[in-house]
């Protein structure tokens, strides 16, 4: 099983429009990358040119030790042993669910036509659609409809399997169920995946490691943890999850200043007097009772009064405003405590979640 | 580079010359003469009386035929798209009925019907009155706006209608639940929303008009006065006068391309129609009482368009003389005999014509959808310019792509006057906005995903096109078929300047008999065009699964 890897990829759409900038990634043999961004963020054009319905203006793609594709030439998609599963499932209506399914070992002259036939049947077992094989696509339902495209992908045990927002087009509850299917899936078959989404928690929960895209750029690859908690950049920061936006000077190293507040965040490097962005969660922010004497927890501590609450069932939403500065943040409480707006409270912000961001502040 | 590039790259040479060639020639003569580069043959046309006449005719039949067509065929799309007018449906089919019939055949069977000696209703009203005079003659200009107007107004009526079905009521409702009464709502909301679609009606229907060869041949000339096709036709009477044929084509060239460009420009910016088209549910409007009253209105619309002029056909068809009460001493299948098996020219017409159609709609149908697909999918280098050209032919009116085709092949290197073929490449290029916008609608209902999943999982590119795309466009490309052949057999204004007489078709050979005053074979003849037309029109439908004048929700 190889991996694919992706080397300073641009591919543009006419004069200056860049679609995929210099965009480098490894997906390892057996991992599940998923190409996270907003859209037109490129991601859609790179699925593609790894599929080999483009050809990049710029850069290689290589699977194991053999290039695919490159400016000069480009082995074309019926020729790179991949499979595909589209946004819009391209199911053929004109064939049936097993018409659909054994298409792609056609091209496998090795195969007899008992094993295609068996080959069929069984991989409708595994996505639970046994006894639907002479169904035309459109008697059946979006969910159903899914898993035939997610067949008719496996059926030919490909190298490498592409996604282009697969799940886009399922309601809600169909979405989550699905999500773990293809975990499920890509578990059991372990096959080489590339996954494009524009859904944060599709991402988290379906991939091993997620590449965030932004203008046809990686910002950041890792695992949903590492993306959420250590943010490179405001894109992340504010892609993945909710989080507060502090702008701040750094007023020492490991410290940053903003008004009278002065805040420790995780970092040791940063220049005096430097402009800095920082990110923090608004669930990592504790609010306390300003009678009670803060505990030794070597968090930050400061004070604020609270504007907005918003009861939210699992947890309350607060907007406080921190006393000395004009810095607002938002703050996921459990609902326990209540506070209403006016009350003046203390903050605890951990220092670990004071997350410097790369790209400086406009 | 792929193996299929020189299909898609021939196709699109093949589309280039056979605009450039006719158009070239046209603009070329038009300007040459035996010294040089000249605009003598301007000069000699704009300064002509007899000639801005025929201008001025001209222009004044288009605008009365595109207000007459807005003023029929607006409220009918209305009436039939929003309220609960009774029997619609029958009533969309003999719209339908009436966009299909070739306007000449029309205009003969009104000849018959309001000619001020012999016309049945004149005759009729003589009867009744006692009067000398007759009732009406349709040998006027308000004569000739009416015949042309009955089979003009379709094209504002397909245009409403198809626009009207995309406003969902909730547009309308909206206005209602802010405080705005019914007509209010009528001219704020649904009104302006229209209001694109009304003008370019409007100019779909001038645009027809200007290109109409057909009635006024027959109904201006009698009356004595020329429009600018029957003008150019008349430029190729002995001695023929050919260039001063090319510098009056180019006013009418440019005024059509003008046209179009303004009603282009009018739906471009105004796509904002089909907004909320989808899932938006679209509720009768009721009219009451008023509903028959409406319900009348329409049919007496089709009685002028459909019934009158159809049972004159049939009657004139059965009968020994037409003007005559049809008796059993009346009655006769000699026009029938006559038509097919004595009248010399009509079997040779018949099969020149059905040879014709279905060759130019089967390399029409097959030269549009390659030409679609190529556009569609962004196969070769410069597709964008291959819908424009494949559209371009809409502009070239009949009487003006034949001057341009006889110009151009009456030379070498492409010697064809006096064959078929000339009339093969005349039809191919007029037909062929019909056969690429069909075209291009369907590849555009065929989802590129659907060809992406075959490739990807092992198929060639051509291999996905015959074994995906060509069976899910297959009833698509009927389609165009059909609409092709139908263009063809009904074909005048082009033919009646092309045609030798070794290759003449079924309209030439009516045409030719009107000249011998043959009122009984054209009936016939004009007949069997109408079966094999709506033979066509109705495997069309079969195929498509709903009627061809656009959606329907």
């Amino acid at each position: 099983m190889p991996g694919v890897l992706l080397k300073a990829l641009t591919k543009r759409y006419g004069e200056d429009v860049a679609a995929v900038q210099h965009l480098t990634l490894e997906v390892k043999p057996r991992e599940l990358v998923a190409l996270l961004g907003p859209s037109g963020c490129g991601k859609t054009t790179t699925l593609r040119l790894v599929a080999g319905f483009l050809k990049p203006d710029a850069g290689e793609i290589w699977v194991g030790d053999h290039c695919l594709s490159s400016p000069t030439t480009v082995v074309p998609p019926e020729r790179r042993r991949m499979a595909m599963i589209f946004q819009s499932y391209a199911l053929w209506p004109h064939m049936t669910v097993a018409q659909n399914v054994a298409y792609g070992l056609r091209f496998k002259s090795a195969l007899s036509r008992e094993d295609r036939e068996r080959r069929v049947r069984e991989m409708l077992g595994v996505v639970q659609l046994g006894g639907f094989e002479s169904r035309y696509p459109g008697e059946l339902s979006g969910g159903q409809q899914q898993r035939v495209a997610v067949a008719r992908a496996l059926v030919v045990e490909p190298e490498i399997l592409l996604l282009d927002e697969p799940l886009s087009n399922l309601d809600a509850n169909l979405r989550e169920e699905m999500r773990f299917e293809i975990r499920r899936l890509h578990e059991r078959f372990g096959i080489t995946t590339l996954y494009v989404t524009h859904d944060q928690a599709e991402a988290m929960v379906i991939s091993d490691r997620i590449a965030v895209l932004e203008r046809g750029r990686v910002v950041q690859v890792g695992t949903a943890q590492e993306l959420f908690e250590q943010p490179r950049t405001r894109f992340v920061a504010a892609f993945i999850g909710r989080t507060n936006l502090v702008h701040a000077t750094a007023a020492g190293p490991d410290t940053i200043a903003q008004g009278d507040v002065r805040l420790r965040v995780a970092a040791s490097n940063l220049k005096p007097g430097a402009a800095v962005a920082v990110s923090i969660r608004p669930h990592a922010i504790r609010l306390r009772d300003v009678a009670r004497p803060a505990g030794e927890s070597g968090a930050n501590l400061v004070r604020g009064r609270i504007e907005r609450a918003a009861y939210l069932g699992d947890a309350v939403d607060y907007e406080v405003g921190v006393t000395g500065s004009d810095v607002r943040l938002r703050v996921s409480a459990l609902p326990g405590l209540s506070f209403r707006p006016g009350d003046v409270v203390g903050l605890e912000i951990p220092v670990a979640a004071c997350v410097p961001l790369a790209d400086s502040p406009d | 580079m792929e193996r299929a590039v020189p299909v898609w790259v021939l196709a699109a040479v093949t589309l280039l010359v056979l605009m450039a060639l006719p158009l070239g020639w046209l603009g070329w003569v038009s300007v040459s003469s035996e010294q040089g580069a000249t605009l003598a043959h301007y000069a000699a046309v704009f300064q002509d009386p007899h000639l801005q006449k025929a201008l001025w005719n001209t222009v004044v039949m288009a605008f009365w035929v595109g207000l007459a067509s807005l003023a029929v065929g607006a409220p009918m799309a209305w009436l039939t798209a929003r309220t609960d007018l009774p029997g619609k449906a029958v009533i969309r089919g003999l719209i339908m009925a009436s966009f299909v019939t070739p306007p000449f055949l029309g205009a003969f069977a009104w000849v018959m019907l309001a000619g001020p000696n012999a016309g049945l209703l004149n005759k009729l009203y003589r009867g009744l009155t006692g009067s000398p005079e007759p009732l009406v003659n349709i040998f006027s200009m308000p004569g000739l706006i009416f015949v042309v107007a009955i089979y003009t107004f379709p094209y504002v009526y397909i245009m409403m209608v198809n626009t009207l079905a995309l406003i969902a009521s909730d547009l309308e409702e909206a206005a209602s639940i802010l405080g705005a009464g019914r007509l209010r709502v009528a001219v704020t909301v649904t009104l302006p929303l229209v209001a694109p679609a009304i003008l370019s009606g409007f100019i779909l229907a001038v645009l027809q008009a200007l290109a109409l060869f057909g009635s006024p041949a027959i109904l201006a000339l009698p009356a004595g006065f020329h429009t600018i096709t029957t003008q150019i036709w008349a430029f190729f009477h002995y001695p023929p006068k050919v260039e001063m044929a090319a510098a009056f084509s180019i006013p009418l060239l440019l005024a059509t391309a003008l046209l179009l460009q303004l009603q282009k420009r009018l739906l471009g910016r105004r796509g904002y129609a089909s907004i909320g088209g989808k899932g938006g549910q679209r509720r009768n409007i009721p009219l009451g009482r008023g509903r028959y009253l409406a319900l009348a209105g329409c049919l007496a619309v089709l009685a002028c368009a459909i019934f009158l002029p159809y049972s004159m056909l049939a009657k004139a068809a059965l009968a020994r003389s037409w003007a005559q009460p049809l008796t059993w001493d009346n009655l006769t299948a000699s026009n029938i005999t006559f038509t097919f098996f004595e009248y010399s020219a009509t079997k040779a017409a018949i099969l020149n014509t059905l040879e014709l159609g279905v060759l130019t709609a089967t390399v029409g149908a097959g030269l549009a959808a390659l030409l679609a697909y190529v556009a569609n999918r962004r196969l070769i280098l410069g597709h964008q310019v291959l819908a424009f050209l494949a559209l371009a032919p809409v502009v070239i009116p009949g009487v003006v792509l034949a001057v341009g085709l006889f110009i151009a092949y009456t030379r070498p290197p492409f010697l064809l006057y006096g064959t078929l073929w000339i009339l093969f490449l005349a039809y191919v290029t007029k037909e062929m906005p019909v056969g690429y916008s069909q075209a291009d609608a369907t590849f555009k209902g065929v989802h590129a995903e659907l060809e992406d999943a075959g490739r990807i999982l092992g198929a060639g590119r051509l291999r996905v096109l015959g074994e995906i795309t060509a069976p899910l466009a297959r009833s698509g490309i009927i389609a165009t078929w059909c609409f092709i052949f139908i263009g063809v057999i009904r074909e005048l204004s082009a033919s009646i300047i092309l045609f030798t007489p070794d290759t003449k078709v079924m309209s030439v050979v009516i045409f030719d008999l009107k000249e011998e005053g043959q009122f009984g074979a054209i009936a016939v003849l004009g007949l069997f065009m109408l079966v094999m037309t709506f033979a066509t029109v109705i495997l069309m439908q079969r195929v498509l699964g709903r009627d061809f004048m656009g959606v329907r929700e």
